[in-house]
Formats: C-alpha cells, structure tokens, sequence
C-alpha cells in the first residue's frame, strides 16, 4: 500500500478503534443524558481575537491559526471549556444549564513533544452558574460516574484548590514573576528552586517553610488536617475548609475510595479559581481526566457565571482500558450470502434480523461462489436460499 | 515494583551506589548482559538503563516511576515530572566558555554557540535578547572554539581541565550546583504505594 504522511501528533481512528472509541462516547453520552445534562457543539473555528485579548488568555504559539478570506485571524478551537464559557455568556439567557459534550480540541505543541497529540478527542461537562461545595461534590462524584462508565474500575480522583497556594504564596510578598516561577515549581514538587526563589525574595521563615511543606502535601483527608496547620493566611484556610467540606460530601455520597488530595497541583494557564481535580489511571503516566471550578472565565466574556466543569481524554481513556486488559472486542457481523435468484428473499431477512438487532451485512456476492469467498476472508456466513427465506 | 530509569554514563555508578545503600537489590546492573530490562532477583525492581537524555521522556511518559538524571538534563529536556531529591552527586556547572579574548570578526553579527544543550541555550540568549546562533553538536564540544566553528560552547563543567587544555575559558557560569536528581512520575507518585516510602529511605540515605 501507497505511504501518504500525516501532519505529526494527528491520526486517522481506523475501524476496530474507532468501534471502541464510539462504544466509549455512545455510553457517555447516555450517562450525561440521564444525569440532566444538556448537549451542546461549539463552532471548531473562532476569531482569533476573542481568546488573545482576555484575562484568561491561552498562549498564542499553542493555537492553530488560519486567516479568514476577509484577513482576520481565525484558530480552530483550542479548548471547550473557554468556548462553552463563551457560549454561556453570549448565547445562554436562562441559568444554571448543565452542559455535555464530546468533540475535539486542536492543541499547536511541537510535533516533537512526547505527548505529541494535537488534535485530542474530549467528553466533558460544564455546570454553569453554579457555586457551592455540593456543587463541586456533584462534579467529582459526576467523573468517577463517568470513568466508570467507560469500563476503568482502577482509578483516583486527585483533589486540590487554587486557593491555597495562592493564600501560601501571597504571604511570602513575592513579585508576580517569582510567584509564577514558585508555583511552577511547586508544581515540578521542586522544592528546591521554589526554596532558593523564596529566599532572595526574603519570604518570613514560616510562610516559606509553609510553601515547601507543599510538594508533599499530598494523600488521604488527613492532609487537609495538616495544610490547616501550615499556614495562618486567610485565602489558603478558606480554601481547606472548602476541601473539607466537599471531603465530607463526597464521604456522605460514597466516593472516599475515590479520592485523594494534592494541595501542591496547580495547573498551567489556568482560569481555575477554586477546587481543581485530575483523575489519574495506574497504566498511564498522564491524567485521564482534568477539571475543576472557573468562577471568573465567562467574565471575559461579559458576565459573570460561576462553573465548574472537566473533560476526559478518550484516547488516553482508551489505552488506560487496553492496558488494564479491559478491552472485549465485538464479534465481526454475521454475513448473508444470497444464492442466485434468492437476492429478494436474502435482503428481506437482512432488514428482518437488523430491526431485530443483530448485525449483519449482505454481501454483495451470490451463489455458493459468494459463499466460498466470504468463508474465506473469515466470515460467518449464513446461506440464503429461496426455500430457507 | 517499581521501575527506574538510570542514566547511562558519569552518573551511573553513583546512582546504583545509593539505590543499593538504601535496600534497593542492585546486583543485576553489574552483571554481564546484554538485556535492556533488567529485574533484581527479588522481582521488586526494575531497571532501564537509558541515555541521559531519555531519562526525562521515560519518566513523563509512566514507563519508568522513578529516574536518576543529572539537573543539565532536566532543565535542557523540560519535561512534565515531579523532581523530588537532589541526590548531591555528580556535581557540575553549566557555564559558556571560549577563548579569554573573543576575536571579533566583521562577517560574523551574530555570537555563534557550540552546544548539546539547545533548548536551554536557545532559552537563556532569547531571555538575554541577544541574538546567537545556535550549533547543536553531540559530543567534544570543546572542538567548536578550536576550529573557528563556532565563538563560545555552552556545556556542562566539572574539573575545567578540558577547557585549559585547549586553551579555553569560563567565561560565565550560568547555571551552579547542577547535580544529580531523583525524579518521579506524577501518576506514579500517586498510585504506587512503594514510590513514597522508597523516596524517604533515599531521602534519609543523602542526609
């Protein structure tokens, strides 16, 4: 066969993929369907100018761009959750509306990176105009629903809050740039450089020694005992207390096997605002599913929506079920042969077994010939002649 | 069981040195054998010996939980993982070196820079806003100054005698205290209950 390339970090889904990935969606969907949860499908193209001139900006050199025949820059759509913020803000009079949807997202990384996916497969959710613990309890108890769904039964949900490394971080007076670089730090749980930053900022020795107690502030409930014995800052204190009382939620609705905490996570370009999770796979080395709350994203947009919301990765979904051994392939359809002349009766019965159901295709060959054939690519075949039919 | 990946070359014999003072059973790394994945006898570990360079990618990517890989490479391949220790072996500066006095040639606008380190050379000049251009060269990168390939190198310094052998100098240190670290997967660091309390043994072990 003829070798024709693709752009790097983009692939074609073949059949016996595609198969379990649309089994993966078919599930979600109904899942998210029963729960409440409205559909929705962003434009994949928008102006340029509507994410590069926001608070919440995305770096412009992650951003597929195109221009318009009118000269206007226009990127295919680098995030949902930015879109369905806007979305909401513009478009969606009557809240709260809670949102579903499975699309893909383009993401312009270097086709060298070794998470060199670029045009990446979602389901996720968004509740708009929402706020509250029990609405962050509902949204974390909603991805381990859904991972379930998907047939994963080995999985965590690692919890955190951007409030509290901000409270530790505004404490040790850092500039904005050092308080960038620390929480990158703190985020490689480099304690290290975090330190060496924090010492030329002249950070008071207990708010430093709160800020590198961070990168092993993570586990069980009980480190949320030991984050509120870190710090006096009222954001960060805040912030546990929330932990808490989604922790007590969450223990009431019975997902403590579920979960754990990390209050060192803090993520990259963020519009997050207050609780943050990621739901991580033994068999795979990067998270599966990532969300949390976005209080302030749809103000860009003109109007203020408290949210919460996340999204799964499908392929890495996908592999994580494949590596866990969880994957059954389906059968190939049952093949009907017509034998000459029976081709009526053949495709009748076709139309009578796949409103019945079964899958199955007619092949277009006859007669014991046809046959013959089809039995030798493998198939099952069933026969029809004009007495059987 | 834990997976690590080691980094072939100076740091190799120091990595192997402290996983074994800390229990871990090291013995398969010495024996005579050509198979890439080797398991101590127990079957509690497992050991990739990689290049320095891929230690970073098999970690970010979960194949290995652990790694043991000199700073130079971490910051150069600027990967998604947890640095944990710095172990305090293997130490060494990343500094720009070249001849005392730089010979300054009409044709030549731009610094030319000899590296393996192009990432981080690229990083540290546009920081600067200082326009150079960038050779990536894999190996005696010393040899670029010396044959008029390039002005300055960027790499790594230990004792400086290649340098003075050639009659090079530093010229700035750069980066300081570039020594090995132990870094880990961040799912790993999660979900693998062995992972943490390894990492304390290995913590108290350096101390």
């Amino acid at each position: 066969m003829a070798y024709q390339r693709l752009p790097a970090g983009v692939q074609d889904v073949l059949p016996r993929e595609c198969r379990l990935l649309n089994n993966i969606t078919a599930r979600l969907r109904g899942r998210l369907e029963r729960c409440g949860f409205e559909p929705i499908q962003p434009a994949a193209l928008e102006y340029y100018d509507g994410y590069a001139d926001i608070a919440h900006a995305l770096p412009q050199e992650s951003m597929f761009k195109m221009t318009d025949t009118d000269g206007r820059l226009v990127v295919l759509r680098p995030d949902m959750t930015l879109s369905i913020a806007r979305i909401a803000a513009t478009k969606l009079p009557a809240l709260p509306v809670r949102l579903s949807y499975v699309a893909d997202k383009w993401s312009l990384q270097p086709a060298t990176s070794a998470a060199a996916s670029r045009e990446i497969c979602q389901a996720g959710v968004e509740c708009l105009g929402e706020e509250g613990a029990f609405s962050d309890a509902q949204a974390i108890a909603l991805a381990v629903e859904c991972l379930k769904e998907t047939g994963l039964n080995d999985f965590i949900l690692d919890i955190g809050h951007v409030g509290y490394l901000k409270g530790m971080l505004e404490d040790c007076g850092l500039g904005e740039e050092d308080a960038e670089r620390v929480a990158d730090y703190i985020n490689a749980k480099d304690a290290l450089n975090a330190e060496r930053i924090l010492t030329r900022a002249g950070a008071g020795s207990e708010a430093r020694n709160g800020v590198l107690a961070l990168p092993m502030l993570f586990g069980g409930a009980e480190v949320l005992d030991r984050a509120l014995a870190l710090t006096k800052n009222p954001q960060a204190l805040a912030a546990v207390a929330q932990l808490k009382e989604v922790n007590r939620l969450l223990v009431q609705m019975g997902y403590e096997s579920y979960i754990c905490y990390d209050l060192g996570a803090v993520k990259k370009f963020s519009y997050y605002s207050g609780i943050v999770f990621t739901g991580l796979v033994r068999e795979m080395g990067a998270p599966v599913l990532s969300g949390g709350r976005y209080d302030d994203l749809a103000d860009d947009f003109g109007r203020h929506i408290p949210a919460v919301g996340f999204a799964m990765g499908l392929k890495r979904i996908l592999v994580a079920l494949e590596r866990q051994g969880l994957i059954t392939e389906e059968e190939p359809p049952l093949v009907l042969v017509a034998a000459e002349g029976a081709e009526g009766a053949a495709y009748r019965r076709l139309l009578e077994m796949v409103r019945g159901g079964t899958r199955v295709r007619l092949s277009p060959l006859r007669g014991e010939e046809g046959r013959r054939q089809e039995e030798l690519n493998g198939c099952r075949v069933l026969y029809i002649t004009e007495e059987e039919a | 069981m834990i997976y690590f990946a080691l980094a072939k070359g100076r740091l190799a014999e120091e990595s192997a040195g402290l996983l074994a003072r800390c229990g871990v059973d090291t013995a398969v790394l010495y024996e005579e054998t050509r198979k890439l994945v080797l398991t101590s006898a127990d079957g509690r570990y497992g050991f990739l010996l990689v290049k320095p360079s891929d230690v970073p990618v098999y970690v970010e990517a979960g194949v290995a939980d652990l790694g043991i890989v000199g700073k130079d490479t971490l910051i150069e391949e600027n990967r998604d993982l947890y640095e944990m220790l710095d172990l305090g072996f293997g130490e060494c500066r990343m500094c720009i070196a070249g001849y005392p006095n730089r010979r300054d040639v009409l044709t030549n606008a731009h610094l030319r820079v000899a590296t393996k380190y192009v990432n981080t050379a690229k990083r540290l000049y546009a920081e600067r806003g200082e326009d150079a251009e960038i050779i990536a060269l894999h190996g005696s990168i010393e040899l670029a100054p010396v044959t008029g390939l390039a002005d300055v190198i960027f790499d790594v310094v230990q004792t400086g005698s290649t340098l003075k052998a050639n009659g090079l100098v530093v010229l700035e240190e750069v980066f300081t205290g570039i020594t090995a670290r132990l870094v880990a997967n961040k799912v790993s660091l999660k979900l693998n209950r062995e992972l943490l309390p390894l990492i304390e043994r290995i913590k108290e072990c350096i101390q």
